[in-house]
């Protein structure tokens, strides 16, 4: 999670925004995204994990950050490279987190308001 | 010692068939092929005498008076052991029927287990919640080997553990075949690298005195499991003439630490600006809790608790332990109670390429309260990196935790103590801070199938709260310990210590077992490849009626090694996609609520809708509250 927040702030600035990125399929991102196993760390919605510091993705995440994480990945994360996930597939992907429905407030959630 | 053992004509039951049927003969049995076992023995008892104490079996005899597994009992008993865990072998089968006839099958109890590492595991779990010892019964080599890495796994965790092994000593007496190969000339060396201590008694005298002694040493911080080997002739040759005392029991205080020590450690706590505290191992009881709070509370000083004991309540503004890195790199002076990992709490490395990362100020300075000088081998590195100290004192933390506090008042001026009162406004702001990122981090995911982990656990944790829980397996997913309100030592229960897989269900079960009688609720989040590895435990909690709550994290994979995996296939500039090859468990899944089914206990699953998740919970506390385990298979996001 801290690292998800380091990631973010250093790689918002100056970067391109979603308008930018390449036409991308959700559909297939999805697939992409399993497929890779990227949903291993990060969940199937880009939650991020329960365990020790596996990083959501936040929304609104830049598409040259996502791109530059990918490839030359900071902190613990494996490089993919053009070869092996092309920049469309990295679109799909993009594509399909930026499809991801915003989850609700915790203060919405009547299970989380216990604690 | 006597002279002769049961010659290798005996058949399995250790009768001699031919004395048994002359025996049987002269008492006027007329129907002997129809009588039970049972009836068998007891008529022919009747019609031969045993020997009276004293005289030795022998060849020709067809009774024994009084074994040596039944002092080997009384030496038992006289520990307030309740239990003992076993998969039955022959290697000890003189002591088991022992404790279920002469003992009656009460304290202990014979827990039929069907692996000697489930064995181990329960009593690991049990030693925890009860706060003391259960036995184990292994069989020698074999039982042993499969019990090894249980034993290290409760060597790491600093938990006493009472093991017993069956064993033949003398070769003279073994039966060929079987009994050869199950032999060992030292068991213990085995696992003698992480446990405390050993024996291999050679009389019954000498067994009284090795157990008690092994016990005592296994109840003395830093607790560890020991290990006596039960010689099988020991076992099965009656008494005789000797006489035999089992020794008093009487248990070591606990270790505090140096007063001077803890004079010094009070001053620059006291001088600190930004002290922090570190409890890890610390505390064994919830006179340590209240303990900790008070020194806490007493610096106003924050507590980082790494989740191997419930050091410190959730709920208290002071825990804020998932503050870590700012409190560790902000903090003048951290106090590290027992903690396993000093050098991992100062810096972190990189993966794969080990840059090591000051997780610190340069010139933050460390006391270490801790036993670790007093539990070291050589082989096996659970000791971890070494971590020079400003200041470091041997002691058992929990025991000075009142004295380490009663220094600080005397050391803090009115003036000083004004200004830590100061400080708590500020740490209640960030205590909360702390609770609502969390809270919006767990809704992350809310609606997403497979369940998200912080859903399940705040799911699980909706349908307990009204109760007096404990967590038997607290580790294997972080949401409970952002999330729930712990402010009993008993809520959280830690992990396995040495993260040896199969730990957390019949950990689980040993922990469910001593709060049976508590009246505490317990639940565990139990792991997909975990409960494969000896699923026979959820047939010693149906059959011992052991109330356990056990919510499956699914994730159909030993999901860490997919990462492992991945960052392999990175490096090597290969394709990251055949990462779930050997490390994810479907084609077929498995379906762990046929699983629990065919054990006997309770089950329902596979449940990936969210939603669905609160009314099976509801419904399988029901079975658990009637005294029964339960099972429900929840399929989870990965991690």
């Amino acid at each position: 999670m801290r690292i998800a927040l380091v990631l973010a702030a250093s790689l918002c600035a100056g970067a391109a925004f979603a308008q930018d990125a390449p036409k991308g399929s959700a559909e297939r991102g999805k697939k992409l995204f399993a497929e890779l196993n990227c949903y291993s760390c990060h969940g199937t919605h880009a939650q991020g994990g329960g365990r020790n510091s596996e990083p959501p993705i936040p929304a609104g995440y830049p598409w040259q950050g996502f791109l530059n994480q990918l490839r030359k990945p900071r902190l613990d994360m494996p490089a993919y490279e053009e070869k092996l996930v092309s920049t469309q597939e990295v679109a799909d992907m993009f594509a399909y987190f930026s499809s991801i429905k915003a989850a609700p407030a915790a203060k919405d959630i009547p299970q989380l308001r216990n604690f | 010692m006597t002279k002769a053992r049961k010659s290798t004509q005996d058949d399995e039951s250790g009768l001699d068939r031919r004395k048994f049927l002359k025996g049987a003969a002269a008492a006027g049995a007329a129907t002997a092929s129809a009588m039970t076992a049972a009836t068998k023995v007891a008529q022919a008892a009747a019609a031969k005498p045993a020997k009276p104490e004293g005289e030795a079996n022998m060849r020709g005899d067809s009774f024994i008076a009084r074994p040596g597994s039944d002092f080997m009992l009384d030496v038992i008993k006289t520990l307030n052991i309740d239990y003992i865990a076993s998969n039955p072998a022959s290697s000890f089968r003189s002591l088991h029927e022992s404790i279920v006839n002469y003992g009656g099958n009460k304290k202990p109890e014979f827990l039929t287990c069907m692996h000697e590492e489930s064995s181990v595991a329960i009593a690991h779990g049990y030693a925890k919640a009860a706060g003391k010892p259960m036995g184990v019964l292994c069989h020698s080599s074999v039982g042993l080997q499969h019990a090894a890495m249980a034993v290290y796994n409760a060597w790491a965790d600093r938990v006493p553990v009472m093991m017993f092994a069956g064993n033949g000593m003398d070769a003279n007496k073994r039966r060929p075949g079987v009994e050869w190969t199950h032999c060992v000339q030292d068991p213990a060396g085995l696992v003698r690298d992480f446990i405390k201590w050993d024996d291999q008694p050679a009389s019954l005298q000498h067994f009284a005195e090795s157990t008690v002694r092994a016990y005592k040493m296994a109840m003395s911080p830093p607790q560890e499991p020991v290990l006596i080997t039960l010689d099988i002739d020991l076992q099965e040759e009656a008494i005789h003439g000797e006489k035999l005392s089992i020794p008093k029991l009487s248990l070591s205080a606990p270790p505090q630490a140096d007063e001077r020590a803890l004079r010094e450690a009070a001053r620059m706590l006291v001088a600190a600006q930004n002290p922090v505290i570190v409890a890890d191992r610390c505390v064994r009881s919830q006179e340590g809790v209240e303990a900790l709070v008070k020194l806490a509370e007493t610096l106003q000083a924050p507590v980082i608790c790494t989740g191997n004991r419930m050091n410190f309540p959730s709920t208290h503004y002071l825990n804020l332990s998932e503050s870590r890195p700012g409190l560790v790199r902000n903090a003048d002076v951290i106090l590290m109670l027992e903690v396993q990992d000093p050098w991992g709490m100062l810096h972190g490395m990189g993966d794969p390429w080990k840059d090591v990362r000051r997780a610190a100020k340069p010139d933050v300075k460390v006391i270490q309260i801790s036993l670790a000088d007093f539990m070291m081998k050589s082989n096996y590195q659970d000791f971890q990196r070494f971590q020079p100290a400003d200041l470091a004192i041997s002691g058992d933390s929990q025991t000075s935790l009142v004295p380490l506090t009663d220094a600080i008042k005397r050391e803090l001026s009115s003036a000083r103590a004004s200004e830590f009162a100061g400080k708590a406004d500020g740490l209640r702001k960030r205590h909360r801070d702390m609770k609502e990122r969390m809270k919006t981090a767990a809704a992350l995911g809310w609606e997403a199938s497979p369940v998200s982990t912080a859903r399940l656990c705040a799911e699980l944790w909706n349908t307990i709260r009204n109760e007096n829980y404990c967590l038997a397996v607290s580790d294997r997913i972080a949401w409970p310990k952002r999330l729930w309100p712990t402010t009993k030592y008993t809520n959280m229960m830690g992990g396995s210590g040495a993260a040896g897989v199969g730990y957390s269900a019949p950990g689980a079960v040993g922990v469910a077992l001593a709060n049976r009688d508590k009246g505490i609720l317990t639940v565990t989040l139990q792991p997909d490849g975990d409960l494969c590895y000896a699923p026979g435990v959820l047939w010693t909690a149906a059959h011992h009626k052991i109330p356990l709550l056990i919510v499956m994290y699914n994730n159909r994979g030993y999901v860490q090694e997919v990462m492992h995996l991945q960052r392999m296939a990175g490096l090597h500039r290969r394709d990251p996609k055949t990462a779930k090859v050997g490390t994810m468990i479907y084609d077929p899944e498995v379906d762990f609520g046929k699983l629990a089914q065919s054990f006997g206990v309770y089950g329902e699953g596979p449940i990936s809708d969210p939603n669905a998740v609160g009314p099976a919970l509801a419904r399988a506390l029901k079975v658990v509250k009637s005294g029964a385990p339960a099972l429900v298979d929840v399929v989870c996001q990965l991690r």
